[in-house]
């Protein structure tokens, strides 16, 4: 036949190869068959002279396990005899393969020039140790064959370390196939290269007696798994894409899954079914890799001491104190603990508990000690939960590990936090002074997405389980509960301070509240940190850390400032757990604005009984123009509490207190409150300044006063001067004090003013703060017989504090000379 | 064909983003971004430990739009974005001279 025909032939005999089974079926037999039927074209295109030429197959291709769209790799082998001739045969060969199509690597080499080029390269070297006789000479073939071989016989301990240090580079430059979400099949870590690795230790050890290593026959089942699996979702990659392509993208592996026969079941999508057998075979392969290359390099005799664990304690006992010493498991010490008695769960016991806790304490190397357990299927029978997060593959833009593997990174990472290793960031510094329980930091760490299980918000699952697990564990209280905390609340503060406005007090407050204390605020943030950097690269930015910071930063001076603690945050949760019981016939939904638009700052100073009472007056929408006020009777005998409720802008109070001042009342205390959305919540404390009774044609009055004022009706000035004249108060020389304190609040300047009392105190500072444009945010009057003692919180015109020194100074002036007057 | 791009706060992002929906508007690119205007860098402090923050995190928003669409939309992310305090953010629009749908080759309105 002519070569195109060949070819034409080998192209339909591929074709209906790759049509005889679905996509994800194409295993090692068919690359068996797939080999065949190259062997079978190349063998009648082949036309060598007499003697001295062989043309080989290498590689994949050599081992028979050629791949849908792999390159097929050929070599010719001469005896150097005649060059030119060599060629011409070479092109009669690979011209009409190339014109049709296929990917060829090819070379033309003497058995010699074989050996210098596997001496320089191993890629080169392990490809030529797979070189199989195709046709013509096999005298040169043999002997290319026998010199590559001999290269690696002769010292297959230089081999050995050759071949591990390749891996360790292939490694640190494609990522493992154990746990990336988009694993490279042959060349990550736990692929098919590391299953061809071994073969070419066996092949490098054949003829030595003295080997440090030997495959043990269960591991060569798992590997044959293994390989027959990976061949199988590579084949099937390649026939999906029609590429030569290794790494299986997040968008092909719906399409993988489905081929390769696994379907959706509950909690695990097909292609999630389809990642998690990956990483289990992939996490197998390195395990053993690791493990054969370990022995094989291991210096001195074989099986050096470990002496037999009898049961859990012991085991973690020895992992722990190889963790603590910075060292990885021995292979000596993973038989030993291959061979231990288990139990299935464990049942934990204190010295099983210390045994874990201080795997955990040791860091990173605790995390080998982990990945051991993990390996040996034995850290299911410590933490069950453990079983729904092995090789869980995660779908996000962010994550680039299954959720075990990010967790026990985030753990790695929490304890180099903790170590005190180098670090730039001055908060984290700071933050790991603040606490003290490092086995709750661990274990929150280290459980943190345990509730990623497939099946609903991780978070509120999370917490569940992992309290079941720390109980089980008989963690102590203390740090059962910090790890719980970490759990439920490890979203807080990446999700609030990328996602809300960190100049809203409420959700300051809200968030001081749910977190507590200072040192559980620590722990929130070393965890933020931990979780972000164990997700991948783009998870922790400058961006993101400055916003988590503000955050912290807002969160602690709450703290600091008493104005948020675990008392208040306990006080603020019961006083709104009661007002909701009170409203419980109102709709739902007012309700609820009603306690997110309301200041933290009301709750904690309104009795529940109040506040359900206020909430008919403050609840319903405002006008501008609106002003609401109901009054009651004050809890002082002779006192009546008064209510305003109206749109807020600078001069507000001043009319209310103003108008107050015209109808005979006098203000013995005032609290002021702004809600989110900008209504003012005015609640006073009033007796009648001379007739004590009130009646409800004073409160007419007053509500009239207030409504022109408001509409601009009436100038409140002069009426209140002339007022004070017809009566005057008692003339008590106190000095007047103004200062203003930028420390004492987050988000507004407060100035504090002491004053003598007198009929309309509050309209004159007031005045004066609403001519300056100051709006009052939050405001305590409170006045002790003859002197008031007032506290604004006010803002500027653009919502800030005011911090420019010369407008503090005219504020200080022109309220001493208000109240003064 | 109009570019408008709108540097707003991180936490008015989603608002734009519904308010733009409204519009019936298909697509916008948003970048996580640092950088500082009249709301300059400051210092922070947490337990006395200070550190710079050089750059305050924005969002940098940009959107295509045929040149008769480019009013409503500004306006719409203008309402969306403001706050009244400092540090809104800032707004502009750009002549786009070409647009080009990758996939078809489909070019101008057509590619929005």
């Amino acid at each position: 036949m002519e070569p195109i025909a060949i070819v034409e032939r080998l192209r339909l005999d591929l074709d209906s190869l790759d049509r005889a089974y679905s996509a994800g079926h194409h295993g090692l037999w068919s690359a068996a068959k797939r080999t065949e039927i190259f062997d079978a074209a190349l063998i009648s295109m082949f036309h060598p002279p007499a003697s001295g030429v062989a043309l080989v197959a290498l590689g994949g291709y050599g081992r028979g396990q050629q791949l849908p769209r792999s390159d097929l790799d050929l070599l010719l082998v001469h005896d150097g005899s005649d060059p030119v001739g060599v060629s011409e045969v070479a092109e009669r060969v690979l011209y009409p393969l190339w014109d049709a199509g296929f990917e060829v690597g090819h070379a033309l080499r003497t058995p010699i020039e074989c050996a210098l080029i596997a001496r320089e390269h191993v890629d080169a070297c392990t490809a030529m140790l797979d070189l199989r006789f195709l046709a013509g000479d096999t005298h040169v073939s043999e002997e290319a064959a026998a010199r590559v071989r001999s290269l690696v016989t002769d010292d297959p301990a230089a081999f050995t370390r050759t071949l591990d240090s390749d891996g360790r580079e292939r490694a640190d430059r494609v990522g493992s196939a154990a746990h990336r979400s988009e694993p490279d099949l042959k060349s990550g870590a736990g692929g098919l290269r590391d299953i061809q690795a071994i073969g070419w230790l066996e092949t490098a050890w054949s003829e030595r007696d003295d080997a440090g290593w030997a495959l043990r026959s269960h591991d060569r089942d798992a590997l044959a798994d293994a390989e027959e699996f990976l061949t199988r979702a590579r084949s099937a990659l390649q026939l999906e894409t029609g590429r030569r392509s290794d790494r299986l993208p997040l968008d092909m592996q719906p399409s993988i899954a489905r081929a390769m026969g696994f379907s959706d079941e509950p909690g695990l999508l097909a292609e999630d079914g389809l990642m998690r057998a990956v990483f289990e075979h992939a996490r197998t392969v390195r395990w053993i890799t690791a493990r054969v290359f370990g022995d094989a390099m291991a210096e001195g005799p074989p099986g050096s001491t470990v002496d037999p664990l009898h049961d859990a304690a012991e085991l973690l006992e020895a992992l722990a104190v190889t963790a603590e010493r910075g060292e990885r498991p021995s292979v000596a010490l993973l038989d030993a603990i291959e061979a231990a008695p288990v139990d299935d769960p464990v049942r934990w016991a204190p010295p099983i508990r210390e045994g874990f806790l201080r795997v955990l304490r040791a860091g990173e190397h605790g995390v080998d000690a982990l990945d051991a357990l993990d390996r040996m299927e034995l850290l299911t029978r410590f933490l069950p939960a453990w079983s729904e997060v092995r090789c869980r593959p995660q779908r996000d833009p962010y994550h680039r590990l299954t959720v075990d593997a990010h967790l026990t990174t985030a753990l790695a990472g929490m304890g180099r936090m903790l170590a005190g290793s180098e670090t730039d960031d001055p908060v984290e510094r700071e933050m790991v002074k603040q606490v003290d329980d490092i086995d709750g930091l661990l274990l929150g760490a280290l459980l943190h997405d345990i509730g990623k299980t497939g099946e609903g918000s991780h978070v509120p699952i999370g917490t569940e389980i992992a309290t079941e697990a720390l109980i089980d564990m008989g963690i102590e209280e203390r740090s059962r509960e910090l790890a719980i905390f970490m759990v439920r609340y490890h979203l807080v503060l990446p999700d609030t301070a990328t996602r809300r406005d960190l100049t809203d007090e409420n959700l300051i407050l809200d968030v001081a509240a749910k977190v507590g204390s200072p040192d559980r605020l620590a722990a929130l943030y070393l965890l933020a940190k931990a979780d972000a950097l164990a997700t991948g690269p783009a998870a922790w930015t400058s961006w993101r850390q400055t916003l988590v910071r503000e955050l912290v930063g807002r969160v602690q001076r709450a703290f600091e400032r008493g104005d948020m603690g675990t008392e208040l945050a306990e006080r603020l949760t019961d006083g709104i757990v009661q007002i909701r019981d009170r409203l419980s016939n109102e709709p739902d939904d007012s309700v609820e604005r009603f306690v997110l638009r309301m200041p933290r700052a009301y709750f904690l100073a309104v009795e529940p009984e109040a506040a359900a009472r206020h909430f008919a007056t403050i609840s319903p929408a405002l006008g501008s123009l609106d002003v609401r006020t109901s009054s009651a009777e004050g809890v002082r005998p002779g006192t009546y509490e008064l209510l305003v409720v109206a749109s807020d802008r600078p001069g507000l109070l001043s009319w209310i207190a103003g108008s107050l001042a015209l109808a005979g009342l006098s203000i013995l205390t005032a609290q002021v409150f702004t809600t989110d959305d900008g209504a003012a919540v005015d609640l006073f404390e009033v007796e009648g300044v001379f007739e004590r009774e009130v009646d409800e044609a004073r409160w007419r009055e007053f509500r009239r006063t207030l409504r022109k004022a408001v509409e601009g009706r009436t100038s409140l000035s002069h009426r209140v001067v002339e007022k004070r004249r017809l009566y005057p108060g008692p003339a008590v020389a106190s000095p007047v004090t103004v200062r203003v304190d930028n420390q004492a609040s987050e988000f507004s300047s407060v100035i504090e003013v002491g004053a003598p009392d007198r009929l309309g105190l509050l309209y004159d500072i007031t005045s004066a703060l609403a001519d300056l444009r100051l709006d009052v945010h939050l405001a305590k009057v409170t006045t002790y017989t003859d002197r008031v003692i007032d506290a604004f919180y006010v803002r500027d015109a653009l919502g800030g504090k005011v911090t420019n020194p010369d407008q503090i100074q005219e504020i200080e002036t022109a309220v001493r000379a208000r109240c003064a007057d | 064909m109009k570019l408008v791009t709108a540097i707003v706060k991180p936490h008015r992002v989603d608002d734009v983003k519904e308010a733009l929906r409204d519009l019936g508007l298909n697509g916008l690119t948003a970048t996580d971004v640092e950088g500082f205007g009249r709301q300059r860098g400051h210092t922070e402090v947490y337990r006395g430990a200070e550190y710079q923050v050089d750059f305050v995190p924005k969002v940098k928003l940009e959107v295509l739009v045929p040149d008769g669409e480019a009013q409503q939309v500004v306006d719409a992310i203008v309402g969306a974005a403001r706050t009244g305090k400092i540090g809104d953010g800032k707004l502009w629009v750009t002549e786009a001279e070409q647009v080009i749908r990758i996939r078809t080759g489909e070019m101008g309105p057509d590619a929005v």
